[in-house]
């Protein structure tokens, strides 16, 4: 299957290829290697858009650089896709303050 | 250190939380209301929850209440209540009490009883959010006099990688960075990205400034206002 990307490129659906990219990019935010681990995330949602640990990393590295509205954004995506997701939903609620 | 001894005379919204936080931290909290609700609200999470009258006496020594070294009466919609139960473990002999007031005049008459601190949450909380709405790019204030504040900046873009000294934020706006809230990322136990935050106090002119960290700034109102407003 293939999914259309927004650069207009194509790749092919590939979960396993999704956790290799979210394994790595957790390296690069470890690392601090902020805009690397955001990109690296970015190609695992491409590869699984709807793997809901490519978007919690993205709002953790988010929220770290301080652009909450962004992370929210995220972690509101890691829900939608695994609502039993705790760390997304602890996160969450720290940023809506509720 | 003997750990403190907390007790919460009233559960409402505020005095609810104040328990909770303080059970959180590891205190041990005796919590306090007349409503049975509002007791098995909190029962699980602190030390000991009793359902009584806060205003009799008798009670409050049964409890043993002049053994806390720390009350905190959070009773707003009966002001009769609060200040008669701020004077009883007064005489009790608690040494540190802290009111909830919802009025000027609450407040006036619980300041006068010589009490440690007289809080406004309402108000506290009002004053925060308007803060927040006029100056979105502060994250949080502490008024220290009419005229000086402290208040938390996240830095902007151009100051990362770039010294403290290196920063127009003293030269220019002379604003005075007295420490820098930097995020440190770690995987947590469930083996998840996260991050814990690291406090800097008293950074040296030469510190670098990393991305997402947040300047926490001492200064006048009207220079934090203008450096706000450079921005």
């Amino acid at each position: 299957m293939l999914k259309n990307i927004p650069n207009g490129n194509a790749v092919e659906l590939d979960p396993k290829k999704s956790a290799e990219y979210v394994e790595l990019g957790e390296f690069y935010f470890i690392n601090q290697k902020w805009d690397k681990a955001i990109e690296t995330l970015q190609k695992a949602l491409e590869y699984d858009p709807k793997n809901p640990e490519g978007y919690y990393n993205l709002g953790v590295i988010f929220e770290a650089r301080n652009k909450k509205p962004d992370a929210k954004e995220m972690f509101e995506k890691a829900l939608h896709h695994k609502p039993e997701h705790k760390a997304a939903a602890e996160h969450l609620r720290r940023l809506v303050g509720a | 250190m003997p750990k403190r001894q907390f007790v919460v005379i009233g559960l409402g919204r505020f005095g609810h939380h104040v328990a909770l936080s303080l059970a959180q931290k590891g205190c041990e909290v005796l919590a306090i209301d007349s409503s049975e609700d509002s007791v098995a609200a909190v029962a699980d999470h602190v030390t000991q929850a009793v359902q009584c009258d806060a205003t009799d006496e008798k009670a409050l020594r049964a409890l043993g209440v002049n053994n806390f070294d720390v009350a905190v009466v959070s009773i707003g919609e009966n002001i009769e209540a609060s200040i008669l139960i701020v004077m009883t473990i007064k005489e009790l002999g608690v040494k540190e009490i802290i009111a909830k007031a919802v009025t000027p005049i609450h407040g006036k008459v619980l300041s006068n009883l010589g009490i440690a601190k007289v809080v406004f949450p309402e108000r506290d909380a009002a004053i925060r959010v308007a803060n927040s709405l006029v100056a979105p790019n502060i994250i949080d204030y502490l008024e220290l006099s009419s005229n000086y504040s402290i208040v938390e900046i996240p830095v902007a873009e151009g100051m990362v990688d770039k010294m403290l000294k290196e920063t127009d934020i003293r030269a220019k706006h002379g604003l005075t960075v007295i420490a820098i809230r930097r995020k440190v990322p770690y995987i947590n136990d469930e083996g998840e990205s996260d991050f814990t935050e690291e406090l800097r106090v008293s950074p040296s002119a030469d510190d670098k400034i990393a991305e997402g960290d947040i300047l926490v700034v001492l200064g006048s109102n009207n220079r934090i206002a203008s450096y706000e407003a450079s921005r």
